[in-house]
């Protein structure tokens, strides 16, 4: 009987493999006498076992049966192999469908992977044991630390494997020699799929268990729903509201995404160059065509991108508006600093900017500031929030798109640098890999931010300003 | 004296009953084996109707022993109580016959799926059958099982059950052992040693098989291994990046 976990906060459920099924169907259309893909005899020693089929077959059958080119066909046939529907004779470790004379078979049904169900620790064991009894000594290394592994997990089982591995060996003595050649062909395939050797990698490898039931029947509604999944270092949240709104964010933000679009000049993690890098550091001079599109499709994106908030700050200086700008960056500065500063800031910003006859007064409506005046006075993380919220829609509303349309912006359109796509050679991506240098220290690009912070803030002082104007006249 | 003479008739009485139950275990345990060689049959050219039959027929056998030798285990817990010389082989027994079952509910929950992606009902499902290069393999492993003999004689009408009803029957079953018994199943320590079943009887054999298995490999002019014609690639798989 297996021991079973309790704690594994109910992820114990397989995900989705809809692509076994679909698989299953192409390989039974493989089996048609007409249609089909030819097989041959394999000859050894005398015997011949029948039904081996070539990988150029394969990949001129897939080709022709699915009209795909030869390319697509040979990836097609390598998740064949890769799934253990198909083993390869010659080179079983290594699971790829080699389009020449190179000689595979067809797995038996029941050792095709399913949805329903793992290959169990068990089976294993009994298979493991099974080979010990064929030829003492022929297990490999990594098997030989399984067996160990499995020997001690599975003590209390040890004589019901022993039992059913010696009773299988001979329920398969009693079958023909061929015949028995083929089962420990498929035995061996099979475990080399479920049980991959170190090093290689498993086509039925999905991660961590699922906490929900793909099985189980679902409730469509139109709420939305909260699907947490316990990756390591990812939180994924996605929220199924509209489909509308979805479908509309996917085709904005598609050209940006560098999973669907290769990015330009070209992906620094696949060519070793890390151009992109540095086109897209914060303190560059002129962004790329790509980050000022990305500026105008909402005005968070703007004030996000630390570019595209100097580009803004600019803006607002030209205008002379730079106190709702400075007042939003203090604000946020108050929320996520630390917790020992929170009164001191506090009081600065109330001095700067909320207090009657303040340097850089702003301006918000008079329930808001009453609000906000009395919780200065026992100043928590979110005082500022109903104030910088206002702020926040009074820019976005307002200056946002006067800013869009603003001289500024098209000049820094017009300026920006679209960069070419590279195209290495596999020397130059070798030459690349061999000059790679540590990047820039954290603590150095943070010294930067701190001095560019201090010389862009130094608040217009309004009042200052005006009476240097009346001076003047 | 008396006492005496009918404590050690007990004692032979349970001798011969766990006895008996080791002989059903093993019974058990061949059956089993031979039913998951059938089933690897299943679904490919080898597969027929007969091998369905069959099937069906080692399947009622299993069920018969099962339950017999169900019966007899709790009877035999109840009988016995902690800290007599049988109690720890009773328990032995009933851990593995608790591993039978476990191991025969997942055949038996393939073979139910394999029969619907595979119903031999028309003469054309015949060509969707997979060719797997085996030739015979139901028959021989079928009369192995046939002549397993229980050791007991079941004189009971039971009634066979079908395939969906069967698998459900196991699952209540090992259920209502899981609860109803207390043993913990890491009490039970096994009888054989690691490495064990490695012997050297038998091996001669084997070395052709052995042998038969290995192919030679057709030499590739550049690539010791690698999915894609790419010079970094090492890896043996699809999931390759640098395509």
């Amino acid at each position: 009987m297996t021991i079973k976990l309790i704690r594994d906060h109910g992820q114990h459920y397989r995900p989705r493999m809809a692509c076994l099924k679909k698989v299953e169907a192409l390989v039974i259309e493989m089996q048609d006498p007409k249609s089909g893909v030819k097989s041959f005899e394999q000859k050894r020693n005398a015997t011949s076992i029948p039904h081996v089929i070539a990988g150029q077959d394969i990949t001129a059958w897939i080709t022709s049966h699915m009209t795909v080119d030869a390319q697509e066909a040979q990836a097609l046939g390598t998740m064949l192999v890769a799934y253990g529907f198909i083993y390869p004779l010659q080179d079983p470790k290594t699971l790829i469908l080699r389009p020449d004379g190179s000689l595979y078979r067809c797995q038996t049904p029941y050792f095709w992977p399913a949805q329903k169900w793992k290959a169990q620790d068990t089976d294993y064991a009994i298979y493991l044991a099974k080979r010990n009894i064929r030829k003492k000594g022929i297990l490999d290394q990594y098997e030989q630390e399984r067996y160990r592994k499995l020997h001690k997990w599975l003590n209390h089982k040890w004589d019901f494997i022993v039992n059913q591995a010696k009773e299988q060996t001979r329920a398969g003595k009693a079958r023909m020699k061929s015949d028995r050649v083929v089962f420990s062909y498929q035995e061996r395939a099979y475990w080399i799929v479920h049980r991959p050797p170190p090093q290689t990698h498993s086509a039925m490898d999905y991660g961590v268990d699922r906490l929900i039931d793909p099985n189980a029947e679902e409730v469509k509604g139109e709420a939305y729903t909260l699907i947490w999944c316990r990756v390591p270092s990812v939180l994924l949240i996605v929220l199924l509201s509209c489909s509308s709104s979805l479908v509309k964010h996917t085709m904005t933000y598609q050209s940006h995404d560098p999973f669907l679009t290769p990015c330009l000049p070209s992906n620094p993690w696949q060519t070793d160059d890390d151009t992109y890098w540095a086109l897209n550091m914060p303190d560059v001079d002129l962004p790329t065509k790509m980050t000022v599109e990305r500026w105008s499709y909402g005005f968070y994106e703007l004030l996000r991108d630390p570019r595209g908030r100097a580009d803004f700050r600019l803006f607002l200086k030209k205008e002379f508006s730079g106190e709702n700008l400075a007042f939003w960056e203090a604000a946020e500065e108050l929320k996520w600093g630390a917790a020992s500063a929170i009164s001191e800031k506090a009081e600065t910003i109330f001095k700067t900017f909320l207090a009657p006859g303040a340097p850089c007064w702003i301006n918000i409506d008079g329930r808001t500031m009453g609000l906000t005046v009395k919780g200065l006075q026992h100043p928590h993380r979110h005082v500022l929030d109903a104030a910088q919220n206002h702020i926040f829609m009074l820019m976005k509303k307002d200056t946002f798109y006067r800013y869009l349309k603003s001289p500024v912006y098209k000049d820094i359109q017009k300026k920006a640098i679209s960069p070419a796509p590279h195209n290495f050679t596999d020397a130059q991506l070798e030459q690349n890999a061999r000059n790679r240098k540590p990047g820039l220290y954290p603590s150095v690009t943070w010294q930067r931010q701190q001095k560019e912070k201090v010389r862009t803030t130094t608040l217009i002082d309004i009042k200052k300003l005006m009476a240097n104007k009346l001076d003047r006249q | 004296m008396n006492r005496w003479r009918r404590s050690v008739g007990e004692i032979q009485a349970r001798r011969r009953q766990v006895s008996e139950c080791e002989q059903a275990q093993a019974a058990l345990g061949k059956v089993i084996a031979c039913f998951q060689q059938m089933t690897t049959c299943m679904g490919s050219n080898t597969d027929s109707s007969s091998l369905r039959e069959e099937l069906e027929e080692t399947r009622t056998l299993a069920h018969r022993i099962c339950t017999g030798l169900h019966r007899r285990l709790l009877a035999l817990l109840v009988e016995t109580e902690q800290g007599q010389e049988d109690r720890e082989q009773v328990e032995r027994l009933w851990v593995l016959f608790l591993c039978c079952l476990e191991s025969f509910q997942q055949d038996l929950r393939r073979v139910s799926t394999l029969e619907e992606i595979f119903p031999l009902t028309q003469r054309k499902d015949r060509q969707a059958l997979v060719n797997t290069g085996a030739v015979g393999g139901g028959p021989e492993v079928a009369a192995r099982a046939a002549i397993v003999k229980m050791p007991w004689v079941t004189g009971d009408g039971e009634q066979r059950p079908d395939m969906r009803g069967h698998v459900l029957e196991i699952d209540g079953l090992i259920q209502e052992m899981l609860q109803r018994v207390n043993i913990p199943l890491w009490s039970v320590e096994p009888m054989q040693k690691a490495w064990a079943e490695a012997c050297k009887d038998g091996q001669d054999e084997e070395d052709t098989l052995e042998a038969m298995m290995e192919v030679e490999v057709v030499s590739q002019a550049n690539r010791a291994f690698g999915c894609c014609s790419h010079s970094n690639c090492r890896l043996g798989c699809i999931f390759c990046l640098l395509n």
